[in-house]
């Protein structure tokens, strides 16, 4: 098994599409980069001009004004205790601010790599797995390589699993590398790493209103950790999809079409989530799953972080098991 | 079932989407034999390799290699057959020699050195590091008969491999074919549309059309027959003789000639018939006979289209 899962590493190599792959990730994380630096420069100018101050390294005395004030709605004896956890926290965020001299308008390697997965998790990130997935099975149809291999002395399924297998290495590998380059880049534009920020987190949703009384700060590094495992977990999922489709159909180019198209198509379906009970079941709406830690997501009856990953779980090992019921059961005409 | 029996199929038939492709097909291919598999375009000699290697499931009957049933015993089964159907597949983006480590892989223990000997065998040493997306047709039929060679099977199945060769790739392929079944006792499956490949170079052939097996024999059967040609003073009373004293059928060709199939000793016994009936003969011609003569005496005049 372990022959097969390198036979499958290898193609992928060889067939140059990790190369594309890694090509495409640096020129958008140089642009996204080249983005937020420049926006970031505009807001700094346009909150010092409205502030009154100099420049915006005056930051300190505005930071340490909020602070001030905070405390002293922590010391009043009318606000209930949830209110009063959310704001412990928000203090604590901005007292790192001020000990560590970091600025909360500025941009640091470990801010921007927790926008980047954030931002490209729920449409570019499955687009580049489907490009990764979508002729791992179809491909070689199309070549008629799948003779070759499947005229082996090796069972159908054992071949088909070394291939999803190869693929889930490989997406990790692409979450490395986006995790690896948005870090580089970062570092060059921005200069400072950050890993150790406090970042906020906890946000649940209780009856419909956003339930901020499990707020909490962890470092950057790991939220960075959190949001990238479950870039995985999508990637995963993505993976699994495309690999179905893949075994379906005959020709590369209609593997890959067909998983795009359903992926942006499906994603428009997300204006109708709080009507349509339905779209909820989707595998596309559900795909935004670091926004449930972020704090940024919109809230939906019912939709939650565990909803989501259910959803997901779902309709990945569904589609690995149409494919494994497929693949070793189709006849090989072409 | 007869321990030195390679390859047997019994009743095999397949249907795609309820048409019928092969029909009822049963033969047996003995241990080191080279056995011919014969039959005109489109008679399904490629969907029964497809089904022989387990490509495609027979829709009934039963395929056994080395006695071991491909459907119920895939592996094992399978470690005894090397294959092209078709094509040689090959991976472009690849060169020569990573095609074969990747298929070396995929097999339990083949080894290392056996790739340069494969190579060397086929004769594609000095183009083997190149990628195969730069080789030409005959090349990458020689990378495909190396692939299939790999692991020295017991039974090594080939689909018209001499497409796409040129003249002395042909003579070449011949002689590998013959030297392989006889110094290292293979037994080999090969499959055409030309009826001089299979007479060169087989033992035994079955014939296919339409799907279904309308001949086995041993090679020297079939070539015995050959077509005789004559120009006669009296064709109707020649055919009945013919039919009448010899049981040979012959066929009305023009208003002057008629022709048959029948061996050479008995042509001499059939012209001095002739003569001693009052049947003048102007000549006789004798031809080779091509597949679809051969189809004709098979079938009794259906055509092959
Ligand atoms: N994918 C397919 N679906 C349905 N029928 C098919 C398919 N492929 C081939 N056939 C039919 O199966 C029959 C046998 O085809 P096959 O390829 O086995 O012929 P063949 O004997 O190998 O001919 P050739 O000498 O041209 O290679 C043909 O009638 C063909 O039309
Ligand atoms: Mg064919």
């Amino acid at each position: 098994m372990v022959k097969l899962i390198e036979n499958e590493i290898l193609k992928t190599f060889y067939k140059k599409r990790i190369h594309v792959i890694a090509g495409i990730l640096l020129v958008l994380i140089a642009l996204f980069a080249y983005g937020e630096h420049y926006t970031l420069t505009r807001t700094q100018d346009r909150v010092a001009e409205q502030l009154g101050i100099e420049n915006a390294e005056d930051w300190k005395n505005i930071i340490g004004q909020q602070l001030q004030d905070l405390e002293r709605r922590l010391d009043n004896p009318y606000i209930p205790d949830e209110g009063k956890a959310s704001i412990q926290v928000r203090a604590e965020q901005l007292r790192f601010y001020l000990d560590n001299d970091v600025s909360p308008i500025g941009s640091t390697a470990a801010r921007f790599m927790g926008q980047f997965i954030e931002q490209s998790i729920f449409l570019f990130l499955p687009l580049l797995i489907i490009l990764l997935a979508g002729d791992m099975v179809s491909g070689e149809v199309n070549s008629g390589t799948v003779k070759l291999i499947l005229t082996r002395p090796v069972k159908r399924w054992k071949i088909l699993m070394a291939k999803l297998l190869a693929l889930s290495m490989l997406e990790m590998f692409v979450i490395f590398m986006m995790a690896l380059f948005s870090f580089a880049i970062a570092m060059v534009v921005f200069g400072y790493s950050g890993f150790n920020e406090p970042v906020i987190t906890g946000f649940r949703v209780f009856e419909g209103q956003l339930d901020t009384s499990a707020v909490r700060t962890i470092p950057q590094w790991q939220y960075l950790m959190m949001t990238y495992a479950i870039g995985y977990f999508v990637a995963f999922v993505i993976g699994s999809l495309s690999l179905m489709v893949s075994v379906l159909v005959r020709s590369t180019s209609a593997s890959i079409g067909i998983m795009m198209s359903t992926l942006i198509g499906g994603s428009f379906l997300s204006f109708f989530i709080s009507d349509w009970k339905l779209t909820r079941y989707l595998f596309t709406v559900n795909l935004n799953l670091t926004s449930y830690i972020s704090g940024s997501f919109q809230i939906v009856e019912g939709l939650s972080m565990t909803f989501s990953t259910l959803v997901l779980l779902g309709w990945s090992f569904g589609a690995i098991g149409i494919a494994f019921l497929v693949f070793t059961q189709k006849d090989i005409l072409a | 079932m007869n321990t030195d029996t390679v390859l047997s199929l019994k009743n095999v038939s397949k249907k795609i989407k309820g048409r019928p492709i092969i029909n009822d097909i049963s033969f047996e291919v003995k241990k080191g034999q080279i056995y011919g598999f014969l039959g005109p375009n489109g008679a399904g000699k490629t969907m029964t390799l497809r089904m022989i290697v387990g490509l495609i499931r027979p829709t009934s009957g039963t395929v056994e290699i080395c006695g071991h049933n491909t459907r119920k015993d895939f592996v094992r089964a399978m470690s005894n057959v090397g294959c092209i159907i078709e094509n040689p597949e090959l991976y472009e983006y690849l060169s020569g020699s990573d095609n074969l480590e990747l298929l070396r892989k995929m097999e339990p223990d083949i080894s290392a050195s056996r790739i340069d000997e494969v190579v060397e065998l086929v004769g594609l040493s000095h183009r083997i590091h190149d990628k195969v997306g730069t080789y030409s047709l005959g090349m990458k039929q020689r990378l495909g008969i190396a692939q299939a060679l790999m692991k020295k099977p017991e039974l090594l199945i080939l689909d018209e491999p001499t497409n796409g060769l040129d003249p002395a790739g042909i003579k070449e392929f011949r002689s590998l074919v013959k030297s392989l079944s006889k110094e290292q006792g293979m037994t080999i499956f090969v499959s055409s549309h030309l009826l001089s490949e299979i007479q060169m170079i087989c033992d035994e052939v079955a014939i296919i059309l339409h799907g279904r097996i309308i001949k086995t024999s041993k090679v020297e059967a079939l070539s015995a027959g050959q077509k005789i040609t004559w120009n006669v003073t009296n064709v109707a009373k020649a055919i009945k003789l013919l039919a009448d004293d010899f049981g040979v059928e012959a066929v009305k060709d023009t208003e002057e000639t008629l022709s048959a199939f029948t061996d050479d000793f008995r042509i001499m016994e059939i012209n001095s018939a002739m003569m001693s009936s009052d049947i003048g003969i102007k000549y006789v011609s004798r031809q080779q006979k091509s597949l679809e003569d051969l189809f004709m005496e098979l079938t009794g005049g259906e055509t092959i289209g």
